[in-house]
């Protein structure tokens, strides 16, 4: 497999503050990297970066074989990119936001319209191809933008929180998209708060505080020493009285974590207590199923991110 | 990082905004409109009172009763003798150079009539251009005469006087205080206009988050910055066009010189004016940062190019200032062409500097922002 993006040590500082701090990722062809971590974790920065909108403050990376500090305009025509909040003119028809970003990468007007009339066609915004773009809703949106990215069919795609404020139906179709675009061997680099999102990408990077804290497969990230403490196991725990099984739980000296997940609990228990214990002590809680389970991408993320700020 | 000076992209910049420019109605009429309004308003509001102003004289008479005058003259507030002309023609050039406001000829044998009790006349040339100026020359040029007549001779009554004041006044002889003001407000109304016009449209993209989305494209930023102005510069030219008609036919200022140069040179001070608001946009992070920033330019343009005050009547650092702006020049050039009739001969000093200054303000609009977006 050929890696598309790598970074050596890439870090941006404000000031004394490193936003992104000695970041090494390497992503291979055709995968959906998804890149995870809290809201100012450094995410949006590292994929300016990557889209050569912010220079590093150090270190090195390349897309697709360009270098993002030296070969600018070699990055930018192999990249489509997607930001946060919708950034195409909401005063212009659909058709003339996607004529103009054709005319932005200078295609000539045969292959303009004919990529315009494909982009349309895959992500669907063609019956609205004369409708301004302000008034089409939050899903339809971020398929224009993604219209709009691909117009000079980039090998990568950076997406950064593309399915933030759509509809779960729209969401999983944009999703459906995604993984074709992948299927046709393009790499996409997709930053997310959602772990299910995350839990359909290829390999997923947590960035926490600028500090990349693991990256890898999800079965990888499963079997962290750091998610998996020595002499521990993971119990999935279904109580009517959600609340009083937490707080029992907490009061109980062989239980190391607890985690709330609507009505049920994660535990993370010594490996030498039985079940039945469990159940017994947790009864007062209406305890329906008590059961062993893997840890969750959240687990890992809890579990990396709270032995992250224990050390601090 | 971008390189500057890379025109890519403009073509496409240029479709985009002219389409913004036709979906916001509104925002064209009122940049159309606007001006318009702000030149009747203004042109019938204002009117200033001065004083120093910058006198030239001629001695042909050489007597004591000259020097009398000419002390008189020196005493005054309203004058500042800074020339002594050695003829009749020098007089004038120094008025037509608009090295000095007002001309004051003492004839032959001036003297020598006073003394004999015979009216003498005492020649002042007034640059009318400026009406409140003339308007102040007029009046004190009289006074003085008539006070120094009555001191001459107490018998004689206030008319005939021992010395007659015969003013004549040069480019502006009906003293309307429109034909001034009016091609001022011209240069004054053509710079808010674009000030704010181009300030705004960069800034309001960063603001809206679609700067981003533009700059991952291969879009060079001297095209992305000439095909945002370059409507906005049409725009200006058709303010241009509707303030100076409205010049003509409703204040019915005549112009002296060429129509032709003028227009041509607005187009070289629209050029000055779209690079100070290049300049604020590529440092406001904000259209409210580029508002306070293009009020903070607009002020001291208006109060230093000479619009409102003389500039030889400000302290040198003030005068220093004033070279700054690229507005002094085209006053300058405004109403040397609208009220003198000067051409490119005399008019070439201000028409360098304009030029010089507006590119000056482009490269390094264009320089900043290509790094600044990198």
């Amino acid at each position: 497999m050929s890696v598309t993006i790598e970074t050596k040590a890439l870090t941006k500082r404000y000031g004394d503050r490193a936003v992104v701090n000695a970041l090494d990722l390497r992503i291979e062809s055709g995968s959906i990297f998804g890149f995870l971590g809290p809201n100012g974790s450094g995410k949006s920065t590292t994929i300016k970066m990557l889209c050569g909108l912010v220079s590093p403050t150090s270190g090195s990376a390349s897309v697709d074989g360009h270098d993002v500090v030296r070969d600018g305009d070699g990055v930018r025509l192999a990249i489509g990119y997607m930001s946060q909040s919708f950034s195409l003119y909401g005063d212009l028809t659909v058709d003339q936001n996607l004529e103009f970003y054709g005319r932005a990468y200078a295609l000539d007007p045969a292959s303009r319209e004919r990529r315009k009339r494909e982009m349309a066609e895959l992500t669907g915004v063609e019956r609205f191809a004369d409708q301004q773009a302000r008034t089409l809703s939050g899903g339809w949106k971020q398929r224009l933008a993604l219209a709009s990215a691909l117009l000079h069919d980039p090998q990568v795609l950076f997406l950064d929180e593309p399915t933030a404020g759509i509809d779960p139906v729209a969401r999983r179709d944009l999703w459906d998209l995604l993984f074709k675009l992948a299927g046709d061997g393009r790499t996409l680099f997709v930053t997310t708060h959602s772990m299910d999102e995350a839990e359909r990408c290829t390999r997923v990077g947590y960035i926490y505080d600028g500090d990349l804290i693991a990256q890898g497969t999800l079965e990888e990230l499963r079997s962290l020493p750091g998610v998996n403490a020595p002499g521990t196991v993971r119990y999935f725990v279904r109580a009517d009285r959600v609340m009083t099984a937490f707080a029992r739980a907490r009061s109980l000296p062989y239980v190391r974590d607890v985690t709330i997940f609507g009505r049920d609990l994660h535990l993370v228990v010594s490996s030498d207590v039985d079940p039945k214990r469990l159940e017994s002590d947790l009864a007062e809680a209406h305890v329906s199923i008590v059961e062993r389970i893997e840890p969750s991408l959240e687990d890992v993320f809890v579990a990396l991110t709270r032995a992250r700020t224990d050390v601090a | 990082m971008r390189r500057p000076f890379d025109l890519r992209g403009f073509g496409a910049v240029l479709y985009k905004e002219l389409i913004h420019v036709v979906h916001d109605p509104t925002t064209l009429v009122l940049a159309l409109a606007l001006p318009l309004l702000q030149l009747l308003i203004f042109g019938y509001a204002i009117n200033t009172r001065v004083e120093h102003i910058g006198t030239a004289y001629l001695d042909e008479d050489h007597g004591q009763i000259a020097v009398r005058v000419l002390d008189a003259l020196r005493a005054s507030q309203d004058f500042n003798l800074v020339y002594a002309a050695g003829s009749r023609e020098q007089l004038h050039e120094l008025i037509v150079a608009d090295k000095v406001k007002i001309a004051i000829d003492v004839p032959p044998n001036f003297s020598a009539d006073v003394i004999a009790g015979r009216p003498a006349q005492l020649q002042v040339l007034i640059d009318g251009s400026d009406s409140s100026i003339a308007d102040v020359a007029l009046a004190s040029a009289s006074s003085i005469g008539a006070a120094l007549s009555a001191q001459l001779d107490p018998r004689m009554s206030v008319v005939p006087q021992l010395i007659d004041v015969r003013p004549r006044t040069l480019f502006n002889p009906s003293l309307r205080s429109a034909n001034f003001l009016v091609p001022g407000l011209i240069g004054v109304i053509m710079q808010i206009i674009t000030i704010f016009l181009t300030a705004l449209a960069i800034v309001g993209e960063r603001e809206r988050g679609t700067l981003d989305q533009l700059l991952v494209t291969p879009i060079g930023s001297t095209g992305l910055m000439l095909g945002k102005i370059v409507p906005y510069a049409a725009i200006g030219f058709v303010d241009f066009l509707g303030v100076f008609a409205a010049m003509l036919f409703i204040f019915k200022v005549p112009i002296a010189g060429s129509a032709l140069l003028l227009l041509v040179l607005a187009i070289g001070f629209l050029l000055a004016a779209l690079g100070l608001g290049l300049l604020v946009s590529s440092v406001a992070r904000s259209q409210l940062q580029a508002m306070l920033m293009t009020m903070g330019i607009m002020l001291p343009s208006i109060l230093l190019s000479g619009f409102f005050f003389e500039r030889d009547a400000m302290p040198w650092i003030m005068q220093l200032l004033g070279y700054a702006i690229p507005l002094t020049y085209f006053l300058e050039i405004l109403r040397g062409i609208i009220l003198r009739g000067a051409g490119l001969a005399e008019l070439w000093p201000s028409v360098t500097a304009m030029l010089s200054l507006g590119l000056f303000l482009v490269i390094v609009a264009s320089v900043r922002f290509a790094r600044t977006t990198s």
